[in-house]
């Protein structure tokens, strides 16, 4: 068929449903004569209309249509703000005005939920008009976050003080539903973010994280999180899950370690980064310099590399004079095929709101306001909320949906993240003789994150981590590996707590995590199965296997003789039962017995733990390539990162001495582009020295390696098979021992 | 090709451009005299390591030496690229048998075993 520019130029939107909409926007009301807005004589009822129109057209019909005209007429800015600021004053005194208001604020509530395209339910027309609502709605958040003449979001809770007074008992379905609407409004405020894939037009400042913050201080909203989450369990049931939405929109991304650093040094560290940034461009730059052409671009330099059986290569271009691995380098460089790879996943709009692995950087005055908050609801309202949302999440609860159990363990780890970070800032204000601060954290003990640091919190966080394992939810394991790493090095400074009963409960914290060994399996089991699930994946991974061992070794350390609780198959009682039941069972009774069989199978026995054979399923090849991968990152990482890694692969080379699973060539050719360029790591950095050393002792041990048994020079390409291994690190087979 | 022996000689001939294949580098290949082969002659006559003191030239010398060696057995691709492809070629059932024979090759005869029991 042929497409004609009257086809293009159509209207995307069925004409009946824009003259409808319109006609009710029009009738709605507009400036009046004193020049401020007036309503309209059935403004109430137009209200109404629109909402059924929104919810039939868009809901019924699965069409974005109205949504999309609404958005045209300007409808969020041009009236719902001005009829809210207009009746905003005496809202809850006049039923006739507290209709209007919740009129209104029940039409902004689905126009600003966040758009998403269902692969399943979507049709042509939700892609047709998707890109124009989300930055429209980008237009919604800037317009309530920056309207003048009202607090728009102050009056939304004002429109729904008078149902959250009422007692829990005595609240109708209709003050429910109002308490509802004003915190999901609250909650899409926070949640709506400029898309990646969309280019805006408005300054992203005025919709950024900081600003959402700054509005929410200067309205009030934290005041009412604080009393909403304080008192959940008795004035609030439901609301559980829209709160922990509104922290988790709120709250991801942004460091936390950050916020509760002391100005001198917070700012004594961002010089620091900026130095640090700038040295390192300088040693870029320098580095460029090294190997940059001294003459211009058309000097028409060409070198012949002589080869082996009388054969050279040309490479042309000045840069290469002189420098044999700048040669072998640009030889490499320009070969034009590369090995195929897989494309990246697509992410979905969804999964790029909930992404918490970006880190966000605040302006001064949005961190403190959600410093003071976060300060705040840590001493009031987190042990209530997260006791109940973990209730919530345990009986499955109907409210609560799949992607919740991942917003609460991010959160978890990111509060104890928060709380060790602000008792550290107190510690260090209280050491300093010349502050007349005094030690108020120590006194109160880490009660104040009681509530995510017993047994019921920790069984939920290994069935969520085994759950998402299973079904290869990998931003669930993300986060709920982050939660159980802070878990572990909470616990790690309780333990270093000055008050006894701290310790006391640090160790029984202790005994009941490493008890179990199937703990210990699943944090093996991960590390080895890493296969491209993204950067932040990555570090959480890699992070939580470090920080494991390391506190299991001291732990094992202390504890000498440590027992754990492994689950073991025992074949001989599933043979013994099959023999007993005989050919005679009957069908009923089968089904029974195959239970008991399988409960037989696995039984349940102590036995002592050897932290050097835990530590051996550490060291193989697959959590090899893990950290390699992790490695290959090294111009990203920062010194604690680094660090997390060159311990890896010390452990490797010579506590387990093990050097020989590194021993491939794209492994050594990482380190040694790593020390040695080009685009290496920063040779005045502190972690350099570190890594030098390291890795000059594994390339020494290589080199004598290859020395004594040539045949590595061909096993330096493949990963080790196993039957393999022991001889080549050695250089003798091990004794095989019958196994009992 | 086996064709032009006359049987096929009634029926139409049906011609269709074949897409020259691209040449893989898979076991064949690395099994090739150019391959595994030519990698331990060389690495016997060339690879020299000055020791102690030296550890990064020597093993950028051994890198070098890696480079130019699969640069001769398959151009085509980027050195990092042509590591991954081989890594992932040893696991076939195939290499494993013959990295784990030309293991059994250099290891000292079965008679000084007894000694190392513990």
């Amino acid at each position: 068929a042929q497409t004609t520019l009257d086809e293009w130029a159509r209207d995307p939107v069925d004409p009946e449903i824009r003259a409808h909409v319109y006609s009710l926007i029009t009738a709605l009301g507009g400036i009046g004569e004193d020049g401020t807005y007036s309503l309209g004589d059935d403004a109430l009822l137009c209200l109404k209309d629109l909402r059924r129109w929104l919810k039939f057209g868009d809901g019924q019909l699965n069409r974005r249509d109205v949504a999309r005209c609404m958005a045209e007429a300007n409808l969020v800015k041009g009236d719902l703000l001005e009829i809210l600021a207009k009746i905003s004053p005496r809202a809850i005194e006049d039923t006739w005005r507290h209709k209007l208001a919740v009129a209104a604020l029940e039409l902004l509530v689905p126009l600003t939920w966040p758009f998403e395209i269902d692969p399943v339910e979507a049709t042509v027309n939700h892609y047709q008009h998707g890109p124009y609502i989300q930055l429209a709605q980008i237009g919604y958040k800037r317009a309530i976050l920056q309207f003048d003449r009202d607090r728009t979001l102050q009056t939304a809770v004002k429109i729904a003080l008078p149902s959250m007074a009422v007692s829990l008992r005595e609240r109708t379905p209709r003050d429910e539903g109002i308490i509802r609407i004003a915190l999901y409004f609250i909650r899409n405020i926070a949640m709506l973010s400029p898309p990646n894939s969309a280019p805006m037009d408005t300054d992203e400042a005025e919709v950024s994280r900081s600003a959402t913050i700054d509005t929410f201080h200067e309205q009030d909203i934290f005041q009412v999180l604080l009393s909403a989450s304080s008192s959940i369990g008795e004035d609030f049931v439901t609301q559980d899950v829209i709160i922990l939405e509104i922290l988790f929109f709120l709250l991801k991304g942004i460091d936390a370690e950050k916020l509760f650093m002391e100005d001198k040094t917070l700012r004594g560290r961002n010089a620091d980064e900026l130095r640090n940034l700038m040295q390192k461009e300088k040693a870029m730059l320098a580095g460029y310099a090294r190997n940059a052409p001294t003459r211009h671009n058309r000097f028409g330099t060409m070198i012949w590399v002589k080869r082996d059986d009388e054969k050279v290569t040309t490479i042309s271009g000045q840069d290469v004079l002189g420098k044999a691995q700048a040669s072998m380098r640009k030889m490499d460089q320009t070969k034009k095929w590369n090995k195929p790879r897989r494309p990246a996943k697509k992410t979905d709009g969804e999964q790029e709101r909930e992404e918490f692995d970006l880190p966000v950087s605040l302006t001064s005055t949005a961190r403190d306001h959600i410093k003071a908050f976060v300060e705040e609801f840590l001493d009031s309202s987190f042990n209530p909320l997260f006791l109940h949302l973990r209730k919530a999440i345990e009986r499955e609860a109907e409210r609560v949906e799949i992607r919740h159990s991942r917003q609460f363990f991010y959160l978890v780890s990111w509060f104890l993240r928060a709380e060790c970070a602000r008792r550290r800032t107190m510690k260090e204000r209280a050491a300093d003789s010349k502050s007349a601060a005094v030690l108020t954290a120590e006194d109160e003990s880490y009660g104040l994150v009681a509530e995510v640091m017993n047994q019921e919190t920790f069984i939920l966080l290994n069935r969520f981590m085994q759950k998402s394992q299973d079904e290869k939810a990998w931003q669930d394991l993300n986060a709920g590996m982050k939660c159980f790493t802070q878990i572990l090095l909470t616990v790690h400074e309780m333990s270093e707590s000055a008050l006894e009963d701290d310790q006391e409960i640090a160790e029984n914290i202790q005994n009941r995590i490493f008890y179990e060994e199937s703990t210990h399996d699943r944090v093996v089991t991960i590390l080895r199965s890493y296969n491209g699930q993204g950067f932040g994946y990555l570090d959480a991974v890699t992070e939580l296997s470090h920080v494991f061992l390391r506190m299991l070794e001291r732990y094992a350390k202390q504890n000498v003789d440590m027992q754990i609780r492994s689950k073991r198959r025992t074949r001989k009682i599933k043979k013994r039962q099959i023999e007993t039941s005989g050919a005679f069972a009957d069908e009923e009774g089968h089904a029974s017995e195959t239970d008991d069989i399988q409960q037989a199978q696995r039984t349940v026995s102590e036995r002592k733990f050897d932290f050097t054979r835990f530590a051996a399923k550490f060291v193989n090849q697959s959590s090899v390539n893990t950290f390699v991968a992790f490695a290959k990152y090294f111009a990203d990482l920062d010194t604690e990162q680094l660090k997390r890694a060159h311990r890896f692969f010390h452990r490797i080379a010579f506590k387990m001495e093990l050097g020989v699973l590194l021993c491939r060539v794209d492994i050594l050719q990482l380190f040694n582009k790593m020390m040695k360029g080009p685009d290496g790591l920063d040779t005045e950095s502190h972690a350099y020295k570190e890594w030098d050393d390291l890795v000059k002792h594994f390339f020494r041990q290589v080199v004598k390696k290859v020395q004594e048994r040539p045949e590595l020079v061909v096993e330096m390409l493949f990963s080790k098979i196993p039957a393999t291994l022991f001889f080549l690190e050695h250089g003798y087979d091990r004794e095989v021992t019958a196994r009992t | 090709g086996t064709a032009g022996n006359g049987l096929g000689i009634d029926e139409e001939i049906i011609i269709t451009k074949k897409r020259t294949p691209i040449p893989k580098l898979d076991d064949n290949r690395l099994l090739s005299d150019p391959g595994i082969p030519r990698l331990q002659r060389i690495s016997k006559e060339r690879l020299r390591f000055k020791g102690k003191g030296h550890e990064y030239g020597d093993i950028a010398r051994m890198l070098n030496m890696y480079q130019l060696w699969l640069d001769d057995l398959y151009p085509r691709a980027k050195f990092a690229d042509a590591l991954a492809i081989i890594e992932k070629v040893g696991h076939t059932k195939r290499m494993q048998m013959m990295r784990k024979g030309w293991i059994d090759e250099g290891k000292p005869r079965r008679t000084t075993e007894w000694d190392d029991e513990d």
